[in-house]
């Protein structure tokens, strides 16, 4: 086997090396204006070798895998890292071997063999609506990761993802995603007719005034600004001044809870270890508004003085499946008298990094909220308000999780609607 | 190794099964990269991939292929497979054309004259350690080099042949400035296609050294900008953002058409808006990818299609839209060029290259002493717009007030918060300077960064309005 022989000729050689493949075969029907504009199919297949040397951290690919070109790449990694100099601040890899726990629901045969055609159009005609576009993404991987910590973990894994964004017109459009591991949770159609009625609500939009509003986020909505929270929690971007959640551990930050839990079975991030090969488990990143800890891998914990969270990647600490802990309340109940409802962003972007100001401009359904009802929709409004603030003012949390995995939204989080007082929205002046 | 036959053998292959057209690319890439984080080497590394898309209409749908175990067993059960996709797709096919072009053989390299594979390893992180030596005043410092050279080989059924290799630098920055619990942050990207000696050209620890001066004093004295109707003046790196952002990301013609409507959005301008006015008739916007050395540089598209200067506005009115074969046959023109995959593994489409507004006939200093009270945004930090590039927001980082005709205090974060018409319409005067800026745009599902340039003068807007 390769992994093994690229293991087998940098182990001697090296203090520690870690060796991931994979092979994905997938394919992808994109789709515009109702029609199919193109498919993709794809077999891709890679290596990755992360290796340290006297603290010499490097990294490469391998996607050539002839024994030639193994053999140079092994040639070139062991010139190129003694050429390097120390990080100082690197601790070392967890030693296995560990024992793991298979997650449930992260394959399925099935979703291979679907008629991706006539999902496809299904959707289209559930949606009901003037004109859609999106894409569906089916795949199926095997992975293994091997190390000279004595790690040596594999998986299979399927994995379905589906995008649809209605349009009612050029101003009144709706957007949702799904992404399973498995068929029985795919439902796409559900997802059209969602997009499609928030498209068919979204229509005559007017201008609103900037100024301080309640807002109610919808989940892929949500998703964007919590996505920031799991980043923030990475010790890398702590370390690196690009988190606002420096300095604030044991500091009370709001009233949610927010944990990383890559053991849910069906999690479209979920898996059994982390990227030295640590099994994975659920970190409470922020308990009932106060926060507990970042995400580690071995080397970062040890600089923090504290243990790994099994969070690795193979370069930096990261979040795998981001959960919002869901509230008691319906959608309905969260709406408060006054305020407005938003269904998705985009472009989120920070001044601040460390001070957690941004902005985030709202896209597809908007809409004012009167007598504690969805109402009038509106246009042209941004989010410009502090990280901080938002989770200060995350007043109401309803029960309607949902994973989100979107383009906005790199990586899984999972999280119902919630209620944020107070937001600052401004609005183009000129 | 480029296997060129196995990318000829493909195209006859998907001809063979019924293409109407078929077109590969087979593309490899090598390069290093380093990562310096308060001046500890964080990780480095170096790449050397290679792999063959295949693009093919048949039944008037698209499909492509994506491929790096390059055997030619393998390529053709891959092809076939994928052939099965496409025409099964045939009862919901948007019936795609594409233009015809002309047919071009050739070859060419960029050459560099310090060449990236003479330069260590050592010698990279060095120049990277010299950087962070020079600027540790700013608390946070996070610097990352990469290179990379790129040799693609480009066939398509029509007889097109051709060969480009490509090397391309590229150092991004992002620093923290502290006072006490105050903080200022600051990120910029430098990018050029050529060898070592466009890094040298850089000259980085001058720059981000000055930037943190400006930084410190901005944080000592800046005020936050009273609300009010203010003229504004933006230097180059502001123009080229906007550019960018409200005059390139508008004009491609996939978004108008709705081509990337699920994800990187729509424009506000549609098909019948050629020749209609879009901003001041001082305005000219250029988009092109021949600039030598330039971020975004090309000579021929991933079509095979030869690459030119497009005027996107052409004084003040929408002039030409960035189009692809499958565009400009939509649209009833011929393709300027503008299509772009960032690798072997995605689909080509519309992008920018290096586009920027022509310098006009006003020095920066002129317009500033115009104004009485006004307002001098030289560089951002956040900005954003929404997807149908009709309505955007640029902070400044490195600002000042312009009290009678003279810069005067460093000024907080000025958000200028505005839509397109109104942004364009309000440019009273247009700089003679010109400088480009490096970026990374975002487009596509799967996300495809390409590189690209954004430049322009400074302009004067005036009667803005900051809340």
């Amino acid at each position: 086997m390769i992994e093994e022989d690229i293991l087998k000729k940098l182990k001697n050689e090296v203090d520690d090396v870690i060796v991931m493949s994979g092979e994905s075969n997938s394919s992808h029907i994109k789709f515009v204006n109702n029609k199919i504009a193109k498919t993709g199919t794809e077999i891709l297949k890679n290596i990755s070798i992360f290796a340290v040397w006297k603290k010499r951290v490097m990294f490469t690919s391998l996607k050539d895998f002839d024994q030639n070109t193994i053999d140079k790449t092994i040639n070139n990694l062991l010139k190129f890292i003694k050429s390097l100099q120390p990080k100082e601040d690197y601790y070392g890899i967890a030693k296995g071997p560990f024992k793991y726990k298979d997650i449930p629901g992260l394959y399925d045969k099935s979703l291979i063999h679907v008629n991706q055609i006539d999902l496809v159009e299904k959707a289209i005609n559930a949606a009901d609506v003037k004109r859609c576009s999106g894409d569906l993404i089916l795949s199926e991987s095997n992975s293994r990761l091997i190390g000279s910590n004595n790690v040596d973990t594999s998986t299979k894994e399927t994995n379905a993802h589906f995008s649809i964004r209605c349009f009612m017109d050029k101003e009144a459009t709706g957007h949702q995603v799904i992404s399973s591991p498995t068929l029985k949770n795919f439902d796409v159609e559900k997802t059209a007719r969602i997009a499609g009625e928030i498209a068919k609500m979204a229509r005559n939009p007017i201008e609103t005034v900037s100024g301080k509003y309640d807002v109610v986020f919808h989940p892929m909505a949500g998703a964007a600004l919590l996505e920031t929270i799991g980043s923030s929690a990475s010790a890398f971007n702590v370390s690196s001044k690009m988190s606002f959640l420096e300095n604030k551990i044991g500091k009370k930050l709001g009233n949610f809870t927010l944990v990383d839990n890559p053991t849910i079975p069906g999690g479209i991030g979920s898996m059994k270890q982390d990227s030295e090969g640590v099994p994975t488990n659920k970190t409470t990143i922020i308990d009932k508004g106060t926060l507990k800890t970042y995400l580690h891998n071995t080397s970062t914990a040890k600089k923090f003085k504290t243990k790994t969270t099994a969070n690795a990647g193979l370069i930096t600490p990261e979040f795998f499946n981001l959960v919002l802990e869901p509230g008691k309340n319906s959608f309905k109940k969260i709406l408060p008298d006054k305020g407005i409802y938003i269904t998705n962003v985009w472009y989120t972007r920070f001044n601040n990094y460390s001070t957690g100001d941004f902005s985030t401009i709202p896209r597809d359904g908007i809409f004012l909220i009167k007598n504690g009802e969805i109402s009038q929709p509106i246009k042209n409004i941004r989010v410009s308000d502090n990280m901080l603030n938002i989770m200060k003012n995350m007043s109401q949390i309803a029960n309607d999780s949902q994973q989100i995995l979107s383009w906005e939204v790199g990586s899984p989080v999972t999280t119902p609607s919630f209620l944020v007082k107070s937001v600052n929205i401004t609005k183009p002046t000129n | 190794m480029i296997q060129e036959d196995l990318a000829d053998f493909s195209v006859n292959y998907a001809l063979k099964l019924g293409a109407k057209y078929a077109e590969v690319r087979l593309e490899q890439h090598k390069g290093t990269s380093f990562l310096l984080k308060n001046g500890i080497p964080e990780v480095s590394g170096f790449d050397d991939t290679l792999g063959m898309g295949v693009r093919f209409l048949v039944k008037d749908t698209l499909g492509f292929v994506s491929i790096n175990n390059l055997q030619k067993e393998l390529t053709k059960d891959l092809i076939k497979k994928a052939f099965k996709l496409t025409e099964d797709s045939y009862k919901l096919t948007e019936k795609t054309k594409l233009t015809k072009e002309d047919v071009i053989k050739t070859k060419y390299e960029v050459k560099q004259k310090i060449k990236l594979e003479n330069i260590s390893p050592e010698e990279k992180l060095k120049f990277l350690k010299g950087i962070d030596k020079e600027t540790k005043q700013a608390v946070g410092r996070f610097y990352s080099l990469s290179d990379d050279v790129m040799h693609k080989y480009y066939v398509n059924s029509e007889g097109a042949k051709i060969t480009q290799i490509i090397p391309r630098t590229n150092f991004f920055y992002y620093i923290t400035v502290n006072n006490k619990a105050d903080s200022l942050q600051r990120f910029l990207q430098h990018g050029n296609v050529g060898g070592w000696e466009s890094v040298k050209a850089w000259n980085l620890s001058e720059k981000i050294k000055d930037e943190i001066k400006a930084m410190l004093r901005n944080l000592k004295e800046g005020k936050k900008l009273k609300p009010g109707k203010y003229d504004v003046v933006v230097a180059p790196e502001v123009t080229a953002i906007m550019t960018h952002e409200a005059v390139g990301h508008p004009t491609e013609a996939d978004r108008i058409l709705g081509r990337e409507g699920a994800q990187a959005g729509e424009s506000f301008v549609t098909k019948d808006m050629l020749n209609k006015k879009l901003g001041s008739e001082l305005l000219t916007v250029a988009d092109d990818p021949t600039i030598p050395g330039s971020n975004g540089f090309f000579l021929y598209d991933d079509e095979g299609v030869k690459a030119r200067r497009k005027l996107l506005m052409k004084d003040g009115k929408i002039n030409e839209f960035l189009h692809n074969r499958e565009t400009a046959a939509e649209m009833g023109t011929k393709s300027n060029g503008s299509s772009r995959a960032n690798d072997y593994d995605k689909e080509t489409i519309v992008r920018m290259s290096n586009t920027f507004v022509l310098p006009g006939k006003t020095k920066e200093e002129e317009m500033i002493k115009e104004i009485k009270n006004g307002v001098y945004i030289k560089n951002f930090m956040e900005w954003n717009i929404d997807d149908k590039r009709f309505h955007q927001k640029y902070v400044g980082c490195e600002s000042y007030s312009i009290v009678n005709g003279e810069l005067g205090k460093p000024i907080r974060n000025p958000a200028l918060e505005i839509t397109t018409p109104g942004l364009w319409s309000s440019v009273d005067a247009v700089g003679k300077n010109i400088a480009h800026f490096s970026g990374t745009c975002g487009k596509g599902e799967p996300m495809q960064g390409i590189p690209v340039w954004f430049g322009g003068p400074s302009l004067r807007l005036k009667n803005i309005v900051f809340k």
